[in-house]
């Protein structure tokens, strides 16, 4: 019985109209992007957060910069974001204050635009395809309901044929093109909550990173005010 | 830049496509177990309804016989008392007389030689006379009397009778329209008794072009039906067959399968493709179609 059923369903889909179909693999397509960004944004996160921790412990726990430096720069692949930027700002600043006759203002100005730019360029990975899910979680119900009407349109014009209406004669039509509705808020629902929670999540690691790199450069500038 | 470690990008992927097969899941058991009935109805199909059972006529008030009115016709009195007085006076009449006539006889004997007692006897025969004619007088009146009563008992009689016709004429009127209501009960039994008779008949004719057409139906579909190679036995499946009056078939549904899924299936579609299905023109027999119990075997 099972298998007549699933067949059925399926017969249902294969069926559908070209447009209806159509739209049942754009959100198909849509959907297991979304879902596929949703878990690499989710694993890209959780890794950056324990990054994050990681990284401010040893920093504050009292390492050495030089040491934490070499560490860094020797293993950049696998440095996660603040790692980043502080071995960013750390060069730059090690650069300028080679340089003779380079003032305080000059080696801090300098080494806060470095770590602006490495910030900047870890926060577009970050918040990259978040966009993707935004897009999904607002167009896709729309794209469903229009094969959803499309898919009734085609249901009541066969039946414009027929001398006598039957419930029977549209309900597969109208069944078929509800799945498109069911389809697009399947895809826009997990998406709409996934960008939701990861801009928020994504919020708190640059509110993190920009208070680090403030205490990173109140450290620097003690630094180059120290005689060499 | 590493937003996703080579490892990271599978996973993803393979967690997406768990989702959706879920969902795809969740999709057709979900609608599967909504289109399901628990349990198949089942339905015998029979070829001709049982006769109905028949309500027991309503007993037709049976006309309570009218009370038959006892008429005694009363015995006229007799104007006796009349007659009796008349005799009576008769009799005195005739006593007098022979009376008279012997002491008439004496007196000739005794009064020959008495004049004078001619004259008293003579005297006294008038006198006699004229007592008589006093009574014939009263004896007249009283017959007029006699007969003046007899009229008014006449009277009264005819009234009576009268009286009696009206009666029985009344009474005559009443059981005639009795006789009439139950005439017309009568017939209107009849004409049902008729007109049902009429309805099975055509119930016998309905059920006979539904079981030709029934019979169409099924060559049809068997010569659609592909049957599988290796078919064992004669498995038998039943189908709930919805179709439009135009003959088309717009549902197809299993509800006793013959236990070889791959027969149920081939029946399936075989009635699926015998659309449009042979219908009756006749508008009451192709009513029996609109959803129709099919019982296919595969060989007959």
């Amino acid at each position: 019985m099972e298998v007549t059923q699933n067949l059925s369903l399926l017969h249902l889909i294969l069926q559908a109209s070209v447009p209806v179909k159509f739209v049942l693999g754009i959100l198909l397509a849509a959907s297991s992007m979304s879902w596929w960004h949703i878990f690499l944004k989710l694993f890209a996160l959780k890794r950056a957060m324990a990054d994050t921790e990681s990284f401010e412990k040893e920093f504050w726990g009292g390492a050495e910069l030089n040491v934490l430096f070499q560490r860094v720069s020797e293993n950049r692949e696998e440095a996660g974001e603040i790692e980043r930027i502080f071995e960013a700002g750390f060069r730059e600043f090690l650069k300028l204050r080679r340089q003779a006759g380079a003032s305080v203002n000059v080696i801090m100005d300098g080494t806060r635009r470095a770590m602006r730019a490495a910030f900047q360029r870890e926060m577009d990975g970050l918040e990259s395809h978040l966009s993707f899910l935004a897009t999904v979680g607002s167009v896709s119900p729309y794209v469903g309901l229009f094969g959803t009407v499309w898919g009734i349109m085609l249901a009541f014009q066969s039946l414009a044929s027929v001398a006598q209406a039957t419930l029977a004669q549209v309900a597969p039509g109208i069944a078929e093109a509800l799945i498109a509705t069911a389809m697009g808020l399947f895809a826009a629902i997990p998406a709409v909550v996934a960008y939701n929670r990861y801009t928020h999540d994504i919020d708190r690691l640059s509110i993190r990173m920009e208070s680090f790199m403030e205490e990173f450069s109140n450290i620097l500038q003690r630094q180059a005010t120290k005689p060499a | 830049m590493n937003y996703a470690l080579p490892r990271e990008d599978v996973t993803a992927g393979l967690l997406a496509a768990a989702v959706h097969g879920f969902f795809v899941l969740l999709l057709v058991f979900g609608l599967s177990w909504q289109i399901h009935d628990p349990q198949p109805i089942m339905a015998e199909l029979w070829q001709s309804m049982p006769e109905p059972s028949r309500p027991a006529p309503i007993p037709s008030p049976q006309p309570t016989p009218a009370p038959q009115p006892q008429f005694r016709p009363q015995p006229v009195p007799e104007n006796k008392a009349a007659d009796i007085a008349l005799e009576k006076k008769k009799q005195q009449e005739e006593r007098k007389k022979t009376e008279a006539l012997a002491l008439e006889e004496r007196r000739k004997e005794k009064l020959l030689k008495q004049k004078l007692a001619k004259e008293e006897e003579r005297k006294r025969k008038e006198e006699l006379q004229s007592k008589e004619e006093a009574r014939r007088l009263e004896l007249e009146l009283q017959h007029e009397a006699a007969q003046l009563e007899a009229e008014r008992v006449k009277r009264e009689q005819e009234k009576k009778h009268a009286e009696l016709k009206r009666r029985e004429d009344l009474q005559r009127e009443e059981e005639e329209l009795q006789q009439r209501m139950l005439d017309e009960s009568l017939a209107r039994e009849a004409s049902q008794i008729k007109a049902k008779a009429a309805a099975d008949q055509r119930a016998s004719e309905v059920s006979k072009i539904v079981a030709q057409y029934k019979d169409m139906i099924s060559a049809k579909v068997r010569g659609n039906t592909r049957l599988p190679d290796n078919l064992a036995g004669n498995p038998e499946a039943e189908f709930e067959v919805s179709v439009l009056p135009t003959g088309e078939i717009t549902k197809v549904k299993l509800t006793k399968g013959s236990g070889n899924a791959g027969y149920d299936q081939a029946v399936q579609r075989g009635i699926e493709k015998s659309t449009p299905l042979p219908l009756p023109t006749d508008k009451s027999a192709a009513a029996e179609f609109r959803n129709l119990l099919l019982k296919h075997k595969a060989r007959e």
